[in-house]
């Protein structure tokens, strides 16, 4: 049994002109000590995702199917209140996106990690402080920094102390939301690196959401690629980054330059992906795809698993694609 | 900037405005159409005795003196001598200032309360009937004259179902002992207070509002959730924590109009305060008074923007860099 493993997740956001399919049917599963990356263009509910796992939607967002597993406990009929104080940050903890803004501009660094502490533990304030400059210090931040304001602190430092706060109740899973976007690529990798090396030591689960599919290979296990708010493509990172089945996937793995392979063009995705309020029907890919028939229209494709290792793919042409054609060749 | 050089520069322009202030004080009062002395001069009186009080009220120095001596005696806070009771002005402010102080202390604390109170539960309830009804009505209230408001609540609480005092501080004569004494002053206190709350915890709950959605929407409030803590804190502690230095800021700089609005409130509800005694002083062309009491409000104005600098900076952070050390 993996440690969360998710089933036919469904969430639409409701508006006035009908339902936004944000999250549709997306089934996955992350082991212990495992990271699961998930990839996709903007827009594509890679973001949506993780917050209905973690309840955090905006008004309209409603969840309308599907389950969560937590280590066996089915999470999504969990109360409110009972989510709140004992899934949220204690089981998942969360790295935003935008290391800019995911802190409280007007407290201390050291207090909004103590906060996350208090929430969920009973201890002394002092006891939290003490774990809070310790947690600093693992991120690779002097802890006597701890009653500094966020503006004191450049974008990197930022991302670190939000992974201090993630870590602050030693959660099983974090979700990471796009952790290095906003960093320049230097800081960048050195933040990833201490992720991964704090993910390691403390034997954490994580899932990595990111556009930058360099990212996920080097810190992911496994990947899912979403297209237009489902998977389209899932299996090990060696597999899909090796053999990369999807017509979106491919694509996707083509667009992005490899320095260690024979030079080649990158390719960019010819279209653009779907409104959500009316998604094709048959196929979400099929318009942009350039093996579409007449049954990618009408059916959707299920996601199915392809040769071994569980690598699986959503589509009606994977006999075709298996041979290794290169359809985005022209 | 360190903290204390950015105070140091906040004093310097706060003294900066003061003078311009007076000066102007001191002019306007000089060009303004009719004689300064007729008020005391009877058309009767001999040449003789015209330029005795003239000379007696410090009239017939060249104007570049009496502005010197106007300077020197405000520094000493001596306003001079009444025209209408012949005593001195600095007597009477004194007596005034103490119930305008109550009045106006009582509505600023009860309308920021209020409106800031109502603003964070309205952002809270967005969208539902309940914010648009408190918005819509604490809009209504903002929107038509404050004046018009207040005589409407006089009719209806002194008239109509009376059972709140229609003018005054406290009755005439007053009851006996101290807690009666104060009840009675209370009672006379609820229809201008309230009615100054009614007026202006609109714009205050408006403002709240739609600083805390902004707030509301900002990542960090997101990141507060995820951890887990409780709604009420989200929005206590971290949401109307982040706005709040905007807020108090508004806060202490719409002092100032809360002053000047202190005049007509007072003089609706015939409130024995500074506002009245400036109003009727300027009807009366009583200048040394209405100087006296323009020179009050104004220093309380300076004193409030000040006040509002010194509050942003202890409620911003950002203000204090250099401060912490760090940097």
């Amino acid at each position: 049994m993996a440690l969360l493993e998710v089933r036919d997740l469904k969430m639409y956001y409701k508006t006035l002109r009908g339902y936004v399919k944000a999250v549709d049917s997306v089934s996955f599963d992350i082991e212990r000590g495992k990271a699961l990356g998930i990839a996709g263009e903007s827009g594509c509910g890679k973001t949506s995702m993780a917050s209905t796992v973690l309840r955090l939607l905006p008004s309209n967002g409603e969840i309308l199917g599907g389950s969560v597993n937590l280590d066996g406990v089915n999470i999504t009929k969990l109360g409110d209140e009972e989510f709140r104080t004992s899934i949220r940050w204690k089981k998942i903890s969360m790295v935003f996106q935008g290391a800019m803004n995911a802190l409280n501009p007007v407290h201390r660094v050291g207090d909004q990690i103590v906060e996350a502490i208090l929430a969920h533990e009973n201890v002394p304030r002092e006891e939290a402080a003490e774990r809070a400059r310790e947690l600093l210090n693992m991120v690779g931040i002097n802890p006597k920094r701890y009653k500094e304001f966020p503006h004191e602190f450049s974008g990197g430092m930022k991302q670190r102390v939000v992974i201090a706060m993630a870590l602050a109740c030693n959660p099983d899973i974090i979700i990471a939301d796009e952790p290095t976007t906003a960093l320049d690529v230097m800081v960048q990798s050195q933040v990833l690196q201490a992720m991964e090396d704090l993910r390691k030591r403390l034997d954490l689960s994580m899932m990595l959401i990111t556009h930058d599919l360099s990212v996920i290979a080097q810190t992911c296990d496994d990947i899912a690629i979403m297209y237009a708010g489902k998977i389209v493509e899932y299996g090990s990172v060696f597999d899909v980054f090796d053999h990369p089945t999807h017509p979106y996937g491919m694509g996707l793995v083509k667009a992005f330059p490899n320095i260690k392979a024979e030079r080649s063009r990158v390719r960019s995705l010819p279209g653009f992906p779907p409104n959500l309020l009316a998604p094709p029907t048959g196929c979400r890919f099929h318009p942009r795809c350039p093996l579409a028939i007449d049954i990618c229209k009408e059916e959707e494709p299920e996601l199915l698993e392809i040769g071994s290792n569980s690598h699986k793919v959503a589509c009606h042409r994977v006999d075709m694609l298996e041979r290794g054609v290169d359809i985005w060749a022209q | 900037m360190g903290y204390s050089r950015y105070l140091l520069r906040r004093l310097g322009y706060a003294l900066i405005v003061l003078f311009v202030i007076i000066s102007f004080n001191f002019a306007i009062f000089r060009l303004m159409p009719g004689d300064a002395t007729k008020m005391i001069i009877d058309p009767m009186f001999t040449p003789e005795a015209k330029a005795e009080l003239r000379r007696q009220f410090g009239l017939d120095d060249p104007p570049l003196v009496q502005y010197v001596k106007y300077i020197g005696s405000l520094a000493k806070f001596d306003l001079g001598l009444s025209f209408s009771t012949r005593r001195p002005v600095i007597n009477e402010l004194k007596e005034r200032l103490p119930n305008t102080m109550v009045l106006f202390l009582s509505s600023f604390v009860l309308t920021t309360m209020i409106g800031i109170s109502v603003g964070v539960y309205t952002a809270s309830k967005r969208g539902t009937f309940a914010d648009s009804f408190v918005t819509g009505a604490g809009l209504f209230a903002y929107a038509v004259p404050s004046f018009w408001i207040q005589l409407l609540l006089l009719m209806l609480f002194g008239y109509y179902i009376p059972i709140l005092p229609i003018h005054g501080t406290m009755s005439a004569p007053p009851p006996d002992g101290f807690f009666l004494q104060l009840l009675d002053r209370i009672h006379h206190l609820i229809l201008p207070a309230g009615s100054n709350v009614v007026i202006a915890f609109g714009s205050w709950a408006l403002y709240t509002r739609n600083t805390m959605l902004e707030a509301l929407g900002q990542d960090y409030i997101v990141t507060a959730r995820a951890k887990g803590l409780h709604e009420k804190t989200v929005l206590r502690h971290h949401a109307l924590r982040s706005v709040l230095p905007p807020i108090v800021t508004l806060i202490f700089s719409a002092l100032p109009g809360m002053v000047a609005g202190a005049v007509i409130t007072e003089t609706i509800f015939s409130w024995h305060g500074v506002g009245k005694y400036l109003l009727d002083a300027v009807m009366q062309q009583d200048y040394p008074a209405a100087q006296g009491a323009f020179y009050l409000i104004a220093l309380a104005v300076v004193t409030c923007n000040l006040a509002a600098d010194v509050v942003y900076g202890i409620v911003d952070p950002r203000i204090r860099v250099g401060e912490g050390g760090a940097k």
